[in-house]
C-alpha cells in the first residue's frame, strides 16, 4: 500500500483563497460564478485538474432571483442561509474550521454540476483515497494473515458504496428530487438515472488489464495489481473499444451518497488537518460492527488445512471424534476435533462425520487467518509529532495457496 | 480458489464512536387566531430561540396551520415521524413535549425485556451441551 | 480470557453453599417440609470441581483454566498457530490445554495409510495408456486396485478420453431423468447444505 502524499497536491483541490483562514470564509466564493473559469493562481505543471474545465458563459447577476434557476447547483452564498446544512454540520460534530460552503459543495455531485470548482468530485477522490488507506492499514496490521479475498470483502464492508450510502441515510441527509440553483443546499444534489436504463453492475468494458479481450481467468494476485480496493475491475479511460462512450447521464443514489461521504472526509482533511480526519474515520467508520468470521467462504477446507500444515511443517492434521451422540438415530451429533500432533487446531459439530470434520477444518483455518498480534499500531500513527518510532508489524506467509 | 470473501455491510452502532442525534427535524405548527394555540405562540416567542440554540443538530421549521390545533412533529433519521398535539398546553408543558420528541429515537415504542441487547458476540459463547466438563452429581 | 488467577487457595470449608446452615433451614421450614428440604439440599450438594480442591503443589501459584461450555471461539488462536515471538505462547501452559486424552480419541477415518510414493514414470505412462486404450474396463477404481494407489491419484495423473466422458454424461442423464421432484429437490438441498459448511452457517 503506497503512502499518500496528500498535502503536496491538495492545493489543486481547494483554491488558495479557501485555505487562507476563517476570516475570509464568509466572502468565500461570493464573487461571480464566472470567476471560476480561470484558475485563481498560476498553477504548477503537475496540477492539470482545473485546466480541463469547459468555459462557462458568464452569468450577468448571480444574486438575482431569476438567475438562480439557470444555475446547475445552489449558489455559494446560499449555504449560510440553509438551516438544513447548519443542522447537518452540527449533527456530525464537524470541526468549526470546516465552513458551511465546503459542506454544501460536498453535497453537489458531479452529475448535477459538471464544473469541477463547484462539485465534490475532487474532494471525493481525496476522501476515497484516505478512507481506503486508513481501512486497509487497519485491516492488514490487525489481521496480518487475512487472505486477499477476505481483505477485499472487509474493505467493501467498511468503506464500500453500500456502506457509505447507509451512512448517508444514518446522517439524515435527504436527496433532492432534481438538482438546481434554487434547491436548498442541504439536500444531496445529483442527477438521477432515467428509469429503464440498464445498470451494468460490475460489468466494465475496457479495463486496465493487459489482454483484456482474451477473457483470461482472473487470479487473485492480478486483482491486487490491476483492480480497485474492493477487487472490482477498473474502467480504463483510454480504452473505449473503438466506440465513443456516451457521457454518464446520471448516477444512482448509492453512488451519489458514497461520493458525498467521501467528499466530507476529504474536506475534513483539507480544512481541519490529518488528526481530525483520522479521528473522524475512527469514530464513524471503524466503530461500525463487522464480524470478520462471517466473511469466509471455503470450498475445500480440509485440503487447505493439510496444505497449511505441510507448509508450516506441522504434523499432518488428523480428525478425531471428541464426542458423539445418537449415531444410529435420525439426528446424530458428532463433535470432531482436528489435531496436529498433540495440539488441537479446531473443532466443529455436525450431523455427519464429514460435516463435523469440514466444520472443524473451517474453524482451524479461521484460527490461523484471524490471528491478531498484541499492541497493534498502524503506519499512520507515526505521522504525528512526538509519536513513538515505528516498529515493523508482524508479517508471515499468511494465505494458504493451493 | 481456496477461500472467497462474502460481501456484507458493516452494521452501524450509533453512539459507539460517534453519536448522531436521531431527531433531524422538528416542525412547529401554530394558529394565530385559535385559543388552543395560545401557549404555543408564547412558547415560540419566548423559549424556541433558546431551544434551537441548545440543539443545533435539529433543523427547526415554524409554520402556521390556520384553524387547526398546534402540533409539534419530529422527523427522524430512520424515516419515521412523530407528532404530538399540544393544544391548550402551557409553554413549559410544550417545552417538555419538544424535549420528548428531541430525545426519541424514532422507533416505535416497544417494551424492552432484556437489560442488555447487543450485536457483539458473547464472551463465553453460545452454550452447547457437548462442551465443558460434564459434572456428575 | 477464561483463565482466572487465584493466588491463595480458598480453604475447602469456607464455601458456604457446601454446608447446610442452621438459619436457612429454620427460615425455609415454614414453606417446605424439612425432610424434603434436606433431601433436595443433599441432591444439590455437588462435589466441587477438581480445580477447587487441594492440589499437590500448594505453595505454587497457578492458573485455573475453566473453559466455558461452548464451542471455542475462532479468535482464540491455537497455540500452534501463534508465531514464535508471540508472548501468548509462553503464557499458555499445559494446564490450559486439554491434551491429556488426545491419544485415546478415536479417529474419524479408520485407516490413515501412509503415503508410499512407489509409482515411477513408467507406471504412470502405463496408467495413461490403459486408461486411453480401454476406458470401459480400466476404470479409475480398477486402475487404483492394480497399481495399489488411490483413485484420486489416477485422476491426478490422467484424464478419461472424450468418448468415455460423453458416455458417462449420458448415463448420468439417464439416471437423473428417472428422478422425481422429491428426490431432485432432496439432492439439491443436500448440495446447498454442503456448500454452507464452508461458510460456517
Amino acid at each position: 500500500m503506497k503512502r499518500l502524499q496528500l498535502q503536496r497536491w491538495s492545493s489543486s483541490v481547494l483554491s488558495p483563497r479557501v485555505r487562507t483562514g476563517s476570516r475570509l470564509q464568509h466572502h468565500l466564493y461570493t464573487g461571480l460564478r464566472c470567476q471560476s473559469t480561470f484558475s485563481p493562481v498560476p498553477q504548477a505543471e503537475n496540477e492539470p485538474l482545473t485546466h480541463e474545465q469547459p468555459p462557462v458563459s458568464p452569468i450577468p447577476s448571480p444574486n438575482s432571483q431569476k438567475s438562480k434557476y439557470t444555475l446547475p447547483s445552489p449558489p455559494v452564498e446560499a449555504a449560510r442561509e440553509s438551516a438544513k446544512l447548519a443542522a447537518l454540520h452540527a449533527r456530525l460534530y464537524l470541526p468549526s474550521r470546516l465552513p458551511l460552503e465546503t459542506l454544501a459543495r460536498s453535497l453537489v455531485d458531479a452529475s448535477a454540476d459538471p464544473n469541477s470548482n463547484f462539485n465534490n468530485a475532487s474532494l471525493a477522490t481525496l476522501g476515497h483515497d484516505l478512507l481506503t488507506y486508513y481501512t486497509s492499514e487497519h485491516l492488514i496490521c490487525t489481521y496480518p494473515r487475512l487472505p486477499m479475498a477476505v481483505v477485499f470483502a472487509a474493505m467493501y464492508a467498511y468503506v464500500g458504496p453500500k456502506t457509505l450510502a447507509a451512512m448517508t441515510r444514518e446522517w439524515g441527509v435527504e436527496h433532492a428530487a432534481t438538482p438546481g440553483g434554487e434547491v436548498d443546499p442541504g439536500f444531496l444534489q445529483f442527477k438521477r438515472i432515467d428509469p429503464g436504463t440498464e445498470i451494468g453492475e460490475g460489468q466494465v468494458n475496457g479495463t486496465t488489464r493487459p489482454n483484456d479481450h482474451r477473457r483470461w481467468r482472473v487470479s487473485m494476485s492480478s486483482r491486487v495489481v490491476y483492480d480497485n480496493e474492493f477487487g472490482e475491475p477498473v474502467q480504463d479511460p483510454t480504452k473505449n473499444d473503438g466506440l465513443p462512450r456516451p457521457l454518464p447521464q446520471g448516477v444512482t443514489a448509492e453512488q451519489a451518497s458514497a461520493n458525498f461521504v467521501r467528499a466530507v472526509m476529504g474536506s475534513i482533511y483539507l480544512h481541519a488537518g490529518r488528526p481530525a480526519a483520522k479521528r473522524f474515520f475512527e469514530q464513524h467508520f471503524l466503530s461500525r460492527h463487522l464480524s470478520l468470521t462471517e466473511l469466509f467462504d471455503f470450498s475445500q477446507p480440509a485440503r487447505d488445512l493439510s496444505r497449511l500444515c505441510a507448509r508450516e511443517s506441522f504434523e499432518p492434521p488428523v480428525a478425531k471424534i471428541i464426542s458423539e451422540t445418537g449415531r444410529k438415530s435420525r439426528h446424530p451429533v458428532f463433535v470432531v476435533g482436528i489435531y496436529s500432533g498433540e495440539d488441537k487446531l479446531g473443532e466443529g459439530a455436525g450431523a455427519s462425520l464429514l460435516e463435523a470434520r469440514s466444520r472443524a477444518a473451517v474453524a482451524a483455518l479461521k484460527g490461523w487467518y484471524l490471528y491478531s498480534p498484541l499492541n497493534v499500531r498502524v503506519p499512520s500513527s507515526t505521522e504525528e509529532e512526538s509519536s513513538a518510532p515505528w516498529k515493523p508489524v508482524h508479517v508471515d506467509l499468511g494465505e494458504v495457496i493451493v | 480458489m481456496p477461500v472467497q470473501g462474502i460481501r456484507t455491510v458493516a452494521a452501524a452502532r450509533n453512539g459507539v464512536g460517534a453519536f448522531i442525534l436521531p431527531c433531524k427535524r422538528m416542525d412547529f405548527h401554530y394558529c394565530d387566531w385559535a385559543g388552543s394555540s395560545r401557549g404555543m405562540v408564547s412558547f415560540l416567542k419566548s423559549a424556541l430561540p433558546s431551544f434551537a440554540k441548545a440543539n443545533p443538530q435539529i433543523e427547526i421549521r415554524v409554520s402556521p396551520r390556520p384553524h387547526k390545533h398546534p402540533v409539534i412533529k419530529g422527523h427522524y433519521i430512520n424515516g419515521r415521524e412523530k407528532a404530538i398535539c399540544v393544544r391548550n398546553l402551557e409553554p413549559e408543558q410544550i417545552f417538555k413535549k419538544a424535549n420528548l420528541l428531541k430525545e426519541a429515537s424514532g422507533e416505535k415504542l416497544k417494551r424492552t425485556k432484556k437489560p442488555v441487547t447487543s450485536i457483539n458476540d458473547s464472551v463465553r459463547g453460545i452454550w452447547s451441551p457437548y462442551h465443558g466438563d460434564i459434572k456428575t452429581v | 480470557m477464561a483463565a482466572v488467577i487465584v493466588s491463595p487457595k480458598r480453604p475447602f470449608l469456607t464455601l458456604p453453599f457446601l454446608l447446610p446452615s442452621l438459619s436457612e433451614s429454620v427460615a425455609v421450614e415454614s414453606r417446605r417440609n424439612q425432610s424434603s428440604y434436606r433431601r433436595t439440599k443433599q441432591r444439590l450438594r455437588v462435589k466441587p470441581d477438581s480445580s477447587f480442591g487441594a492440589s499437590s503443589d500448594q505453595s505454587q501459584e497457578q492458573i485455573i483454566y475453566n473453559p466455558p461450555s461452548s464451542a471455542p471461539s475462532v479468535y482464540h488462536t491455537p497455540t500452534k498457530f501463534l508465531p514464535a515471538d508471540d508472548i501468548r505462547r509462553t503464557l499458555r501452559t499445559d494446564a490450559s490445554t486439554d491434551s491429556h486424552n488426545t491419544k485415546e480419541l478415536p479417529p474419524v477415518f479408520k485407516s490413515t495409510s501412509e503415503k508410499k510414493y512407489h509409482l515411477n514414470q513408467s507406471d504412470i505412462e502405463e496408467i495413461r495408456r490403459l486408461r486411453l486404450s480401454d476406458p470401459m474396463t480400466w476404470s479409475r477404481w480398477k486402475l487404483a486396485k492394480r497399481f495399489d494407489c488411490s483413485p484420486m491419484f489416477i485422476a491426478m495423473v490422467c484424464e478419461a478420453s472424450p468418448q468415455k466422458k460423453e458416455i458417462q454424461r449420458q448415463v448420468l442423464e439417464a439416471v437423473q431423468s428417472r428422478w422425481g421432484t422429491k428426490r431432485r429437490m432432496a439432492r439439491e438441498d443436500r448440495q446447498l447444505r454442503k456448500e454452507s459448511w464452508g461458510r460456517d452457517e
